[in-house]
């Protein structure tokens, strides 16, 4: 029995769309990265997941109950971290997670949970509304956790926490695994889901364009490689050369930094690029190719690939 | 079960807003003035102070009929979407509770916060009187208190109702502004123009039946009504000018009877509360 079962979903917002025939399982146990820019739907996806939308067409599930009707017994065996959410200004901390045990009937202690978070308990008994976005997701976090969920749903979970944060964010995320508890969490980076997922799934414009195991995703890349172009000096016209080596078949991305130019292509692409930079009357003093790194794959995946080729 | 659970939450929460304190602080200083100028009024007509609870509850019963519905819609405009705006919303309900339980909860813990602003604001009206006049039926100003309070729950409904029925706070508070610029004076103005319409002058004779209807049906004359109810005293009605003097057509129709208010009042606060539930159970968020 999958923990999300997501099949042919249509998500319109009058003549936009946000989703269109999405199909997406989570099985039971897993960990799911659910990757996407911002703006492919991601977020749509979860609030559907969790009623806090409902579906132009198709069907969502969760533990094999239809989430609409029976959105309250999937919250119980739910945990959340939704995206952007806002705590009650004049509420403490600890008074958050008191509340999320006591709405779910669990009888967890909220100083466990503030600690494992890496919430001090100072910062608990403070009101939520002087916090910061990362102490916020802590506690967002710590509420999340309460009752020992089966499925836990974090919508871009490491936004605001400082690497620390992040690091035991993914920590916590490995932890509720090994208890035994699915997890669905979204990212647009992708070096957040590369060490604790087993499973990524990849979203653009509301279609999910591929789906696999972090090598199998490499695998259908392999030639996918990072370019380090470093010129004498920056072009005269920079702006139509950034333009003019973007358009190039193959490039997924170009970032100047100063002098350097960081551009993600395929191999075969490399010649060109760098013939192509020559044209704008600067000299080459330097380049070096480094293998792809999964950033670059994601990019790859998400500005250039079209679902049909990456399907192959 | 849930619908309590919010109810506490939202009540720890709202109560702690300066705002509000202010409000009942303003509250509080029109009841002891009110309480005041009863005393000082009813000195001068009537040697000897004031002669019953029920003149000095009519001179705190208009700052509570302006102050009360405006602590309510200010305490009850935002609650739910205020929330959907912050995104806190997602929180409550990413817990287990059902859309209807956050709104039933956010009526309850407002209506206790309205509660708490009027007995503060009453007791310091009390203690006014006490001072002032010396001796207070504690009954009826016990039972005056409590019919105040359903009014404001009356008031919380059609705030939180409001706020339920859509995603921005400013629209909602506009609804709020609209919702007391019609009942306190369009509403009045309207049955006026209807009468000069229908009877040809805006002083008749003898009253119509329908306009002594319309003129009971808001929420502030049922507050009238239910208070004359419940002290058995008639002065407090849309109608009691007018049926001292023997002016209404037909006797007082069943509408402006006191104890219809308390029917009025139940449509007031069910209704638009209905209406939020339904709405607010189908939107996305």
């Amino acid at each position: 029995m999958p923990s999300i079962d997501i099949a042919g979903v249509t998500k319109r917002y009058g003549t936009d769309t946000a989703l269109e025939g999405l199909d997406l399982t989570v099985e039971r146990g897993e960990i799911y990265g659910f990757l996407g820019p911002n703006g492919a739907g991601k977020s749509t996806t979860i609030n559907l997941v969790l009623d806090f939308i409902r579906p132009t067409s198709g069907e969502v599930r969760v533990f094999d109950l239809d989430a609409q009707a029976n959105a309250l017994a999937i919250r119980k065996r739910t945990g959340i971290l939704p995206e952007g959410v806002e705590p009650y200004d004049r509420l403490t901390g600890r008074q958050h997670v008191a509340f999320a045990i006591e709405s779910k009937g669990a009888d967890d202690d909220p100083d466990d949970l503030i600690e494992r978070v890496g919430l001090s308990a100072d910062a608990a008994d403070k009101k939520a509304g002087g916090y910061s976005k990362g102490m916020t997701q802590r506690l967002m976090l710590a509420t999340a956790l309460v009752g020992e969920p089966d499925l836990l749903i974090l919508d871009e979970p490491s936004t605001g926490l400082d690497p620390n944060g992040a690091r035991r964010m993914r920590e916590i995320i490995r932890e509720e695994n090994d208890r035994g508890a699915t997890v669905f969490f979204s990212s647009h980076v992708l070096g957040q889901v590369e060490a604790v997922c087993d499973r990524i799934g990849i979203l653009r414009d509301g279609h999910l364009i591929a789906e696999d195991t972090i090598d199998g995703l490499r695998d259908a890349m392999p030639d996918q490689t990072r370019l380090r172009v470093t010129l004498d000096r920056v072009p005269d016209d920079s702006t139509a050369a950034l333009e003019a080596v973007e358009s190039i078949d193959g490039v997924s991305s170009v970032t100047p930094e100063g002098r350097t130019l960081v551009v993600a292509c395929t191999d075969r692409a490399k010649t060109t690029v760098l013939h192509t930079i020559e044209e704008y009357d600067v000299t080459v003093e330097d380049f070096t190719t480094d293998e792809s790194s999964l950033e670059d794959l994601f990019v790859a995946y998400t500005s250039d690939a079209t679902p049909a080729e990456v399907a192959q | 079960m849930s619908a309590i659970i919010v109810a506490k939450k939202d009540f720890r929460d709202a109560v702690r807003s300066r705002v509000l304190l202010a409000l009942t602080g303003l509250f509080a200083l029109f009841t002891v003035g009110g309480a005041f100028l009863a005393s000082r009024l009813s000195a001068l007509f009537e040697e000897g102070g004031a002669e019953s609870t029920i003149d000095l509850i009519l001179a705190l019963q208009t700052p509570a009929s302006f102050l009360v519905p405006i602590i309510a819609l200010f305490v009850g405009y935002g609650a739910i979407a205020g929330e959907r705006e912050s995104g806190s919303l997602q929180f409550m309900l990413g817990l287990p509770h059902r859309r209807q339980d956050v709104v039933l909860g956010k009526v309850l813990g407002r209506t206790g916060v309205v509660a708490v602003s009027i007995l503060i604001g009453f007791t310091v009206g009390l203690l006014g009187l006490f001072a002032f006049v010396g001796s207070v039926s504690l009954v009826d100003y016990v039972a005056f208190t409590l019919v105040t309070v359903l009014f404001g729950f009356v008031y919380v409904c059609l705030g939180v109702g409001l706020s339920a029925m859509t995603r921005s706070t400013t629209r909602a508070a506009v609804g709020a502004v609209g919702l007391v610029v019609l009942l306190w004076f369009a509403w009045s103005v309207l049955a006026q123009a209807l009468l000069f319409v229908i009877e040809g002058t805006i002083i008749p004779e003898t009253i119509p039946g329908w306009y002594i209807v319309m003129n009971s049906v808001t929420p502030d004359a049922a507050y009238g009504s239910a208070i004359t109810a419940v002290l058995g005293a008639g002065q407090f009605t849309a109608s009691s000018a007018y049926e001292t003097q023997g002016l209404i057509d037909g006797g007082v129709p069943i509408v402006a009877k006191p104890w219809f208010g308390f029917v009025l009042l139940a449509l007031w606060a069910l209704v638009p509360l209905a209406l939020g539930l339904w709405r607010f159970d189908r939107v996305d968020l």
